[in-house]
């Protein structure tokens, strides 16, 4: 049965029409796959993409159109239906239930008990080779762990057309490879995927078919082999990009490098002992280094969220000895954190609010929303966020134009020394372009930019010096010749070892 | 050990209530009889049911105030229908109907319109004792047939018939949650209801059946209310849904819904009961029961907050302490990382 089935299409959209209230999202979508087929979607902020997978899992219902998994309909929005008939999504953002194991929640929904799963779920780890404890609490999980209980909630399932939404995006390069050597595994038994993600490189490592989604329409479908990246990007935004993007950093660099902002000497906390640190006005230093290395801990004990055990920070010279998050900010250290929908976003108030957030201590007390909307409508025009109005809640937002929406948050405050954590996580193409650009006119109005990345190829584009950081500790440093490989080669460094 | 209590709150209950009774047996000689258990065993039945339908209800991260309610009209409905000379099975089934109709309502509103559920249930807090008000015509429900205070006379040990029943649902109820599928899905639904929708949970229909089954349990107690006491006045059931939700913050059910267990519940409707006849047994004045009551519920989970705040900071210590080591940097070494940190 399932040989008569590896011949076939596993997937078929036609017609998919969606609209919310008055906005139109999806036009008219058709979209086909076949068995064994990696198909790769792309597409901008709002472009439609989610929607569309949405649709297609059953999460939520189409105005119009036909959707077959399976030569079966879906003839009603329910995910167990969708389920049934073959078809699991791997959400970008990972569903976790904090209060249950890793294996319920893996098992969650599945007829056997988790324990009678326990063995099948148990060959799947090993065979992804990653490090997930199964009765661990799934509070515990760190970003990437809860993508791997995601990917595995689908493998479970013997699911014959998988969605996977930028599944990558928070695993390591080692994780990345083992799923892409499961997704060819999986690509050999019949599976159709879709694969959703940002990064042209992965897309052209692992996918056979492209097709381009810009406004609600197909722009660009096709064998992924007849097409260039240039043409890629281009249908996706409209806009011809540069295509390289470090003539940029060379044109800026050197001159406008000024006085030392940020000094850190000998910084000890949770996860991460004896890192010195130093930036500049105006530089931007990439602190690199892959997921658990202890790169996000440090920062957050910079900017006072957790305790320091040992060690010193000096702002201007000044040294900063108690630090609180207010503290830091006044003093102009600001940080915009990785995860955005728990640490850095106010879901549900209006988008002046968000920005306004860190300035709310400088504020009157009588808060006038004139003053506040004005401020946002601001950063509005310089930063391109596209949303209804100052008062819109910012769940509603795509993730690219929420992080612009931090980005602003964080500039409001008028920052000396500004740390970014992943700040290009799920963003796509058009606005990651946006935010390098604004980091570098940032560094060149004479900001001194940490950049957390764990996207080397980012970091090589970006900074014009390297830190990496290395299971807790300082892994080297790089200044002229930054390059994917150099940079790799450090923050694998201690592990070349055991893999040779 | 610090871990046991942490992850059980049963343990913690149950140990305190042990100290309690054998300081209170120490000074009062003769308490600890089983007179005594009996008399707390039958009086706790009523908070009993009402606080096992609430917490079928936090669990799926809502709230049920109007319980106090539904027992209440459901009572009167029973009182109404005996005295009228229907026949007591009868009266019975349609009064567990009268509770889960009006479960139903408020499940109806919250799963499936929408209505944030403290609100739903405090509109029908109101709108079911005004029910019952209007059909009693403002009056108690007295003369009750003997047959239903029948079923609340002692059968030995101190079990009536309705012990034995509520002793059933207890267990029938444990082994629904931790046991079965559809049981799971009420911790799913309470823990992260995106997720549970996205992995095919029926959410809606898991909460509306919680409600419906609050209304049930309410109107089982309305029946055990009506047996004990004999007669129905206006005003029961009045406060007691306040009561039960102190009782599973207290027996470890998390208002945000997701974690709980019937042991906990249990234990602690045993722990408030107990506390109630221990200050009759020392003559303590009837006026100081609630001021009791209250300190000693914000006294155990202040305990239970501090141990809590211990563990996890020993948890954190023992995660990070791995990283400071020299590395080990190997696939397998962070499961093993993540293995000993959650130990």
């Amino acid at each position: 049965m399932v040989k008569e089935q590896a011949a076939g299409r596993v997937a078929l959209l036609e017609d998919i029409w969606k609209s919310y209230g008055a906005v139109p999202v999806l036009k008219g979508v058709s979209l086909a796959l076949e068995a064994g087929e990696v198909h790769a979607l792309l597409g901008g902020n709002g472009a439609g993409k989610s929607s569309l997978m949405k649709i297609m899992s059953g999460v939520i219902p189409a105005n119009s159109g036909r959707i077959e998994i399976n030569g079966r309909a879906l003839t009603h929005a329910s995910p167990a239906l969708a389920q049934d008939l073959g078809l699991y999504l791997v959400p970008q953002e990972a569903h976790i239930l904090p209060n249950q194991t890793v294996l319920e929640n893996i098992c969650l929904g599945l007829r056997p008990s988790p324990r009678s799963l326990r063995p099948r779920v148990e060959t799947l780890v090993a065979e992804l080779a990653v490090a997930v404890d199964l009765d661990a609490q799934a509070a515990s999980l760190e970003i990437a762990e809860r993508q791997i209980v995601e990917i595995l909630r689908g493998l479970v399932r013997d699911a014959r057309v998988l969605i996977l939404d930028e599944p990558t995006s928070a695993l390591t390069p080692f994780e990345t490879s083992a799923l892409f050597e499961r997704v060819r595994k999986l690509q050999g038994q019949g599976v159709g995927i879709f694969f959703i993600s940002h990064k042209l490189r992965e897309i052209r490592e692992i996918c056979s078919t492209i097709s381009v989604l810009r406004d609600g329409v197909i722009v660009l479908s096709g064998p992924l082999d007849e097409y260039t990246d240039a043409e890629i990007v281009e249908a996706m935004s409209r806009v011809q990009l540069a295509a390289d993007g470090g003539t940029a950093k060379a044109g800026r660099k050197v001159a406008q490098i000024g006085q030392p902002r940020l000094t850190v000497r000998g910084l000890s906390g949770e996860g991460f002992a004896d890192i010195d640190l130093d930036v500049r006005a105006g530089e931007i230093l990439g602190l690199a280094g892959v997921v658990g290395a202890g790169r996000t801990e440090f920062a957050e004990t910079l900017f006072g969220l957790r305790k320091q055990s040992a060690g010193s920070v000096h702002l201007e010279g000044k040294e900063l000895k108690s630090r609180s998050p207010r503290s830091c900010i006044d003093h102009g250290l600001v940080y915009l954190p990785e995860d955005r929908q728990q640490n850095g976003l106010f879901l549900e108030a209006p988008l002046y609010w968000n920005v306004s957030s860190y300035l709310i201590h400088r504020l009157p007390f009588f808060l006038r929303s004139g003053t506040e909307r004005r401020i946002f409508d601001g950063f509005r025009d310089s930063m391109g966020i596209k949303c209804t109005g100052a008062g819109q809640s910012a769940r509603g937002l795509s993730g690219g134009n929420q992080q612009k929406v931090l980005m602003a948050k964080c500039l409001s405050a008028g920052p000396k020394v500004l740390i970014l954590d992943e700040p290009t996580r799920g963003v796509d193409v058009a606005a990651r372009n946006d935010i390098y650009a604004l980091i570098r006119t940032l560094a060149g109005k004479g900001v001194a930019i940490v950049l957390i990345s764990s996207d080397f190829d980012e970091i090589e584009q970006l900074a014009d010096r390297v830190q990496v950081m290395a299971f807790g500790r300082d892994g080297g440093q790089l200044s002229d010749a930054i390059s994917v490989d150099a940079i790799a080669r450090l923050a694998f460094g201690a592990s070349e070892p055991n893999h040779a | 050990m610090l871990d046991l209590f942490a992850r059980n709150r049963v343990v913690t209950l149950v140990l305190i209530l042990t100290l309690a009774y054998a300081a209170i047996g120490a000074a009062a000689p003769g308490y600890l009889s089983g007179a005594t258990l009996s008399t707390v065993l039958s009086s706790s039945l009523v908070l009993m049911l009402i606080s096992l339908g609430t917490m079928v209800v936090i669990l799926t991260r809502n709230i049920d105030v109007s319980s106090g309610s539904v027992l209440g009209l459901s009572a009167a409905v029973l009182g109404l229908l005996l005295n009228a000379g229907v026949g007591l099975p009868l009266a019975i089934v349609l009064c567990l109907l009268t509770g889960a109709l009006a479960g139903a309502f408020n499940g109806l509103m919250v799963a499936y319109l929408g209505i944030p559920s403290i609100v739903a249930t405090l509109g029908t807090l109101g709108l079911y004792r005004g029910i019952m008000l209007v059909m009693t015509g403002g009056r108690w429900i007295e003369d009750l047939p003997q047959d239903l205070k029948a079923l609340s006379t002692n059968l030995g040990f101190g079990f009536s018939a309705l012990t034995v029943v509520v002793v059933l649902l207890i267990v029938t109820l444990w082994l629904f949650l931790r046991k079965t599928r559809f049981g799971r899905f009420f911790y799913a639904v309470g823990d992260n209801k995106a997720a549970a929708h996205h992995l095919g949970v029926p959410v809606r229909r898991v909460q509306f059946a919680a409600f419906v089954a609050a209304g049930t349990c309410a109107a089982l107690a309305g029946i055990v209310f009506a047996a004990q006491i004999g007669f129905i006045p206006n005003q029961a059931g009045n406060g007691i849904e306040l009561k039960a939700i102190a009782v599973n913050v207290l027996g470890g059910v998390s208002l945000l819904g997701g974690t709980g267990s019937v042991a906990g519940v249990v234990a602690a409707v045993i722990f408030i009961t107990s506390i109630d006849s221990a200050l009759v047994f020392l003559k303590i004045p009837a006026y100081w029961n609630d001021f009791i009551a209250g300190a000693l519920l914000l006294s155990v989970l202040l305990l239970d907050g501090r141990i809590r705040q211990l563990i996890e900071r020993r948890i954190r210590a023992r995660r990070y302490a791995i990283h400071d080591r020299a590395p080990v940097p190997d696939a397998t070494s962070s499961t093993t990382r993540i293995a000993e940190a959650s130990r």
